[in-house]
């Protein structure tokens, strides 16, 4: 997308800008697409009831408008949009922002806090193993990593449902609150954090490992850099050396990875929110492809195509910004 | 399958938890037994089972003093509101608050509830119904015929996008309101404020379901109600009030209901104070260990009785439910049209190994398209279509099928090769059909889908079998109407004029005793001339905490008709 404009220099300003407006065009086209592609799915949201008579079936199809041409009811869609109606749920019956803003929230509160633990852990070890390559901490590290992307996370979940909850006693078995509870204010939010132990213990452990890897390859090639050895031969400190010239290199290509986390945080993990049953947004999605509730699916699909598309926006521009070789070039 | 029950809609407020016992918890389980280990497993009895320890309750539980919590397995909807929700575990959420005119009984038969009691007339037209003087809404108002009109008219409007088809209860005069012609519905008339009575226009069983169905309070879902538009009770899905054992409380989406009893419930008020229905998805049995709840429904099968046994303070109850599991067979096509090809196809699929791998033989053949449970159940003297492949061999070479190269029959140049649709990618049944169908030289190929997409194919007839199973069967009629010829073209192609008959028969009588001779004859028929293969009866299993007293269950209701009941002894 940069060459395509890069016959020159772009102040910092002009470059967001065309950014932004070549991503409308991007947006447009991903909408037609995920319609037409959804439409290609076979079956409508009348069959998932298969106990309507076939008169009423009928009737409910013509209620709805799924006999209507796709392309007419594509651009009814985009009416709606338009008046700031994202339509309704078949299957709710509800409008479809109430019932994605009813859990997203719960999806994004276990994300972001998986997200900032993961970059955390990732972080120091990425870094320490790739300053000791092949020690022994290194090798533990490495191993750990596997190990954990290894095992299936339904499985450790269920584990530990199974050790923690029930055996111990110690955490809750799975949801948000406990059955029936009434706490309000502090306690209520402790009970949350509570439930949310395990399931984020569980994306840390699954995230972590990837972003340690790429964290200890990108400060490996750092460090064998011209520059980092001109460092060390000034004779500063190894400190110095590893935090301030050698990280801020290291961490540029992790800007990417940062971006993709933008949709992921909204997106809700489907097996983890299954696991624990936690009332989050990805069983949603599911359910909604399940039962063909286009308004949600749709609705759903295009708000994270925005955040991904949004998401290397941000990429790009704060390339841009740290890195002022990309604008110049 | 599975997907079936999690979309079912309920014809009862009656209905039930069972929904939530033989649902979502199928689990996929159920393919781990050898053959050689279930064949031990003959025929499992209904029974209930003690708890091992009752006393060991976990303290979480008993220190619950005046809950009671139940799993609904999955997420409902949001819609509370009977004939309106789309889910039917709306309808399982719906069920406690609304109470209707008319009640189901364990035996699948229509006893009062809000009505004390209804006359048909000769003719068996016109329907009145006596509210019982004490029948109040929560918010303490009476239950009057003003509101069991209200709720008959509002299905009527236009502007109503429910499941319910309300044609099916033939009210005179429901068309031409439904067109505008009419201000009000002639068929619907209020004697005085206990008596409605209603005409309908031809006699069918399916109309007393129908109109004595749950019923809505005019003067709380009457209000702001203009002809041709509903929209204003969307703000009340999630506001739900009715004539039922309990008051809803407290939804939390995806979470959990919350109930409190309703006090001026016309049975009495529930003994327990709180009811709760906690979302558990796929975490019954461990929020069941942990005593986060005091009852939970599973799938049947010996895995998940072996879990429960485990679980000291369970006391276990298994039995029948009405639900079938069968295999459509594609009428349409021309090879279909034999019925000897339709009864070698029986006769040639091992369905109690089916029971035995599938289930661990926690089911039971069914050979008649109603479960045992219901009044309507007689099997003798019905073909029963034990496997036998000599006998398919037999019909299949009278049929003109001959077997060809690679031992697949052909006839006129066209080898008997089956598509066989499934939505569960591990059905346990194809391996097993796949070589019972091989012995007797026809070729089956499986083809995977989900559900909705499973329903498109067979509407559009691209299929020769497909795996279904039947929502809760509440009347005999409920199964067979779909095999009707008029019916043929929106099914499975199937005609044969001496059942449409009987099916008309049965389902414009009613009288029981008459329409169990006629459905004893109507099975006959159904067996000899075989519109699709009826697999099996499935069992429910359920565990109730030993600190809970009270707990009826049957087929048609679950836990609900005894909720009222329902107390906590510890």
């Amino acid at each position: 997308m940069l060459l395509l404009f890069s016959d020159g220099g772009f102040t910092l300003k002009e470059y967001i800008i065309r950014r932004v407006l070549i991503s409308i065009p991007i947006l447009i086209g991903t909408s037609f697409l995920i319609f037409y592609l959804f439409a290609l799915l076979p079956g409508d949201y009348v069959d998932s009831n298969p106990s309507l008579t076939p008169q009423r079936a009928a009737e409910l199809r013509e209620f709805y408008g799924f006999n209507e041409p796709v392309i007419k009811r594509y651009f009814n869609w985009i009416a709606g949009i338009f008046h700031g109606d994202l339509g309704f749920s078949f299957q709710y019956q509800q409008p479809v922002t109430k019932v994605i803003n009813q859990f997203i929230w719960n999806s994004f509160i276990v994300s972001i806090i998986s997200l900032v633990i993961t970059w955390i852990i990732a972080l120091i070890t990425g870094v320490y193993s790739a300053m000791k390559q092949y020690s022994i901490f290194d090798s533990f590290v490495t191993f750990f990593v596997f190990a954990a992307m290894s095992i299936p996370s339904f499985f450790i979940g269920l584990l530990l449902i199974k050790i923690f909850a029930i055996d111990m006693n110690l955490l809750p078995v799975g949801g948000m609150i406990d059955v029936g509870s009434n706490t309000t204010g502090l306690a209520h939010y402790v009970e949350i954090g509570r439930h949310m132990i395990l399931p984020v213990f569980i994306l840390v452990l699954l995230g972590t490992g990837s972003l340690t890897r790429y964290v200890r390859t990108s400060m490996l090639e750092v460090v064998r850099q011209d520059y980092i050895r001109t460092a060390r031969a000034k004779g500063l400190k190894e400190s110095k050396i590893i935090f301030k010239h050698a990280l801020k290199n290291a961490l540029l290509p992790c800007i990417t990875l940062l971006a993709f986390e933008l949709p992921a945080l909204f997106s809700g993990a489907i097996i983890i929110e299954q696991v624990f049953n936690w009332p989050g947004i990805g069983q949603v999605q599911l359910e909604s492809l399940n039962n063909r509730d286009y308004p949600v699916l749709m609705t759903f699909t295009m708000f994270l195509s925005f955040l991904t598309i949004l998401g290397n926006l941000f990429a790009d521009v704060a390339y841009a910004a740290v890195d002022p070789r990309i604008r110049l070039k | 399958m599975r997907k079936k029950f999690t979309k079912l809609i309920i014809p009862f407020a009656a209905a039930s938890l069972l929904l939530a016992a033989c649902g979502e918890q199928a689990t996929n389980n159920s393919n781990n037994t050898s053959s050689g280990q279930s064949s031990k497993v003959a025929s499992i009895k209904d029974e209930s089972l003690k708890a091992a320890s009752p006393d060991s309750v976990p303290a979480k539980a008993l220190n619950r003093k005046d809950t009671f919590i139940a799993t609904l397995s999955t997420n409902p909807g949001g819609a509370f509101l009977p004939n309106f929700y789309k889910t039917g575990y709306d309808g399982n959420v719906s069920s406690p608050i609304f109470d209707g005119l008319v009640d189901i009984n364990e035996k699948g038969e229509y006893t009062p509830k809000l009505a004390e009691k209804w006359e048909i007339s000769k003719d068996g037209k016109t329907y009145t119904f006596h509210i019982r003087k004490n029948a109040k809404f929560s918010d303490g108002k009476p239950v009057t015929s003003e509101d069991v009109g209200f709720t008959l008219s509002i299905l009527h409007d236009p502007s109503y996008a429910g499941d319910t088809d309300i044609s099916r209860a033939h009210i005179i005069g429901g068309e031409d309101y439904k067109k505008g012609k009419a201000k009000t519905i002639k068929g619907i008339e209020i004697v005085d404020d206990q008596t409605i009575t209603i005409k309908t226009d031809s006699v069918d069983v399916q109309a007393l379901s129908i109109l004595g169905g749950p019923v809505l309070s005019k003067a709380y879902y009457g209000k702001g109600y203009h002809f041709g538009n509903l929209d204003y009770l969307k703000d009340l899905y999630q506001k739900p009030m009715g004539a039922g054992p309990y008051k809803f409380d407290k939804y939390i989406p995806n979470q959990e209901v919350r109930y409190v009893a309703n006090e001026n419930y016309w049975n009495g008020a529930p003994k327990i104070k709180h009811f709760i229905y906690k979302i558990a998805n796929e975490n019954g049995l461990q929020y069941f260990q942990a005593g986060d709840v005091d009852f939970a429904g599973f799938t049947a099968n010996a895995d998940n009785l072996e879990q429960l046994k485990s679980v000291g303070f369970a006391n276990i109850d298994i039995y029948t439910g009405t639900p079938i599991s069968f295999i459509s067979i594609n009428n349409k096509k021309e090879y279909m049209k034999d019925a000897k090809v339709r009864q070698a196809l029986n006769y040639g699929l091992n369905r109690q190994q089916i029971i035995d791998t599938v289930y661990q033989g926690y089911g039971e053949v069914a050979n008649i398209p109603i479960a045992p449970v219901s009044w309507a159940y007689n099997d003798e003297g019905v073909r029963k279509f034990n496997y036998d492949p000599k006998k398919a061999k037999e019909l299949l070479d009278e049929a003109g099928w001959k077997v060809g190269k690679n031992g697949i029959r052909e006839k006129d140049g066209k080898k008997l090769e089956l598509v066989y649709l499934s939505a569960k990618s591990d059905d346990g049944l194809i391996p097993i059909a796949k070589e019972n169908y091989k012995e007797i030289g026809i070729n089956l190929k499986p083809e995977f889908s989900d559900f909705n997409a499973l329903v498109s194919k067979v509407d559009k007839g691209n299929y020769d079998l497909a795996s279904f199973s039947t929502p809760m069967i509440m009347d005999p009629n409920d199964v067979v109407a779909d095999y009707h010829s008029k019916n043929a073209d929106k099914n499975n192609g199937y005609k044969n004029p001496a059942l449409d008959k009987l099916i008309e028969e049965g389902q414009n009588t009613l009288d029981q005793e008459k329409r169990k001779e006629i459905y004893h004859e109507l099975y006959k028929e159904f067996a000899d001339n075989p519109p699709i293969i009826l697999l099996n009866y499935r069992k429910i299993l359920n565990g109730v905490s030993s600190r809970i007293d009270g707990v009826k269950q049957d087929p048609y209701n679950g836990i609900l008709s005894s909720l009222t009941e329902v107390d906590i002894t510890k």
